[in-house]
């Protein structure tokens, strides 16, 4: 029984319900980064630390916060691991953390982290809060490196900075502009509703 | 009202912020503190690989051997434009003074743009430039930290001349960003103010 | 460039070329879940407007005089949106005590806005752009205007999109973000237009 709840917990996010293509929560301070892979690949890794981590924390002194402050509290937690983020990608990442900019200190307002808090880590148990937060996290980490990945492939020709497409390729432009994260995302979340939609009609 | 009623709604949320304030700050403060010192030597070591690329030698990925590189290429002078130092370029044997970089900095078009500036020793001939920082719209005007467009620079002689993309031929033009206008008039007033003052930049006239 | 104007160009760059919605894809939640009507984003609208042109200046003085003579602008995170939380359960007291039917009107948004990233994110880009005093003024104003300008088109696109027929996998958020993106690329050529000199 208690098993169970820890596998569904974990892999409820990462299918039907993921933050991402179910509520479309959270892309915010992420999408503007995805047009370099390995950006998004650090700024998802501090997605991941601080969900897991303030989940956790969250949870361990849920009973204490008084429901006044709440919200303060919980802001006050997550800001913590963000600075915490903040400073040690400045430190050993310094070349990433300066192409980051503001967006590091955006991961406070990701409505993900703030969403599971309020709706998960306030009445579970610090155990089970930490395995939501991790999965949420890695739920929403996915679909975005996989964004990433094609807005690069597309935008550059490149993934990871290494040259991929020959010179018959013709840089898309488009794909590392803004619009171009706007429509990547929506093809995405067309064809995972598109598969999803299709199974459903099969069970029925 | 009796005392653990006010406790309870007025003091302890109170209370509850402070200490869980206070700890966070704590803890986040303590990291802050522990990687301060690599902050600053990353910011030294990303301003010495600054300058071993804009002058045109081999940028070494490892910190050490990047450090080696700066000690035997650059020395640096102070008394420079405004108090702030420069830098000699020295290369061969007897480490003779080839040319001379400093940094130098404008308004682009969401913020400043700083760069690292390498001349010749005639002033005029640019032997390469990198940009330090730069806030501008990615996929357009950020396009300027992109390799082809800082190696068009390379041993040409300035004032320069910006022209549409993919059309630079003579020995003072470079490439503009096609859509990128504002930057690449920002990069030019940038680059060639510096090639207009560069003896001033460098000791004050030589 | 950063003459008596450029406050002047930050303003109307943050408005149209720059608009902090479809250029940095700050916002989206609240974009998202409240455009549906247009007077309900009117609403919100206003509100963000309000708040991110005041809290940015409040931001930029705490910032230049209390964190940065102090060394900790490392806190900079913490403070700013503690910062934006105070200011908007301030102004959240002060409308309901004064005026019942703005209360009624813009009360309901105010809590929804502490969590907005637009806000939080127009703070951080002054600090990283290094604007003066009056610059983010402006900025904050101008990306406020600019959100709430896209918010509505947004709004109005999508009451009359509610007649149209929408590929199954697209209705809901896959339209209104492939929308956004045409947005977001009409946006784009307000660039030429805007001279900042």
């Amino acid at each position: 029984m208690a098993r169970g709840k820890v596998k569904n917990t974990f892999l409820d996010p990462l299918g039907k319900n993921n933050p991402v293509f179910a509520q479309v929560l959270g892309i915010c301070s992420t999408l503007a980064v995805t047009n370099s892979f390995k950006n998004t690949v650090v700024m998802t890794m501090g997605v991941l630390f601080t969900t897991t981590l303030s989940n956790f924390t969250i949870s361990l002194v849920r009973k204490l916060i008084p429901s006044r402050v709440r919200m303060m509290a919980e802001t006050l937690i997550i800001a913590a691991y963000v600075i915490i983020v903040d400073v040690v990608l400045r430190a050993y990442l310094p070349d990433i953390w300066q192409q980051l900019g503001p967006y590091v200190g955006l991961i406070i307002t990701n409505c993900i982290i703030m969403g599971r808090a309020e709706a998960f880590a306030l009445t579970n148990p610090p155990g089970l809060s930490l395995v939501d937060g991790l999965a949420s996290g890695i739920g929403y980490t996915y679909v975005l490196l996989v964004i990433a990945l094609f807005r690069e492939l597309l935008g550059s020709g490149s993934i990871w900075g290494f040259q991929i497409l020959g010179d018959w390729w013709t840089n898309w432009s488009i794909m590392i502009m803004p619009p171009g994260a706007f429509f990547m995302l929506a093809i995405f979340i067309w064809i995972i509703k598109g598969v999803v939609l299709k199974e459903e009609e099969v069970k029925k | 009202m009796n005392g653990s009623l006010i406790f309870k709604e007025r003091i302890y949320p109170v209370l509850f912020m402070l200490v869980l304030t206070l700890i966070f700050i704590g803890i986040v403060s303590a990291i802050y503190l522990s990687t301060r010192e690599v902050v600053l030597l990353n910011e030294s070591l990303f301003l010495k690989k600054a300058l071993l690329y804009a002058a045109d030698f081999p940028v070494p990925e490892g910190s050490t051997e990047a450090e080696e590189a700066f000690q035997t290429h650059f020395r640096e002078v102070g008394d420079g434009r405004s108090g702030e130092g420069y830098f000699e370029i020295l290369q061969g044997q007897g480490s003779q003074v080839v040319g001379y970089a400093f940094l130098t900095s404008g308004a682009g078009l969401w913020g400043e743009i700083e760069a690292v500036l390498a001349f010749e020793k005639d002033l005029k001939t640019l032997r390469g430039i990198e940009f330090t920082k730069q806030n501008e719209t990615p996929g357009l005007g950020a396009r300027i930290t992109e390799q082809w467009f800082k190696e068009q620079f390379r041993r040409k002689k300035g004032p320069f001349v910006f022209v549409p993309e993919g059309e630079a031929a003579g020995s003072n033009e470079v490439d503009a960003i096609t859509g990128a206008t504002r930057t690449s008039e920002a990069v030019k007033a940038i680059v060639n103010r510096a090639v207009n003052e560069a003896g001033e930049f460098v000791g004050g006239g030589n | 460039m950063n003459g008596p104007l450029f406050p002047l160009a930050v303003f109307f760059a943050a408005i149209f070329t720059s608009n902090i919605l479809l250029t940095n894809f700050l916002g989206m939640c609240s974009f998202l879940s409240v455009s549906r009507e247009i007077k309900t984003s009117a609403g919100l609208g206003t509100a963000v407007t309000f708040v991110m042109a005041t809290t940015t200046v409040l931001n930029w003085l705490v910032y230049h005089y209390i964190l940065l003579p102090l060394e900790l602008d490392y806190l900079r995170f913490i403070v700013f949106i503690v910062v934006i939380a105070a200011f908007v359960q301030l102004v959240e007291m002060v409308i309901e005590r004064v005026s019942e039917g703005l209360y009624a009107a813009l009360g309901i948004f105010l809590p929804l806005i502490t969590v907005n990233c637009a806000i939080l994110g127009v703070s951080l880009f002054m600090v990283i752009r290094d604007y003066d005093l009056l610059s983010s003024f402006t900025f904050g104003l101008g990306s406020g205007l600019g959100w709430f300008l896209a918010i509505m088109a947004m709004a109005g696109i999508r009451q009359k999109l509610a007649k149209a027929r929408v590929p199954k996998g697209l209705e809901g958020a896959g339209i209104t973000l492939i929308i956004t993106g045409m947005m977001a690329l009409a946006f784009m050529g307000f660039s030429g237009m805007i001279n900042i000199g």
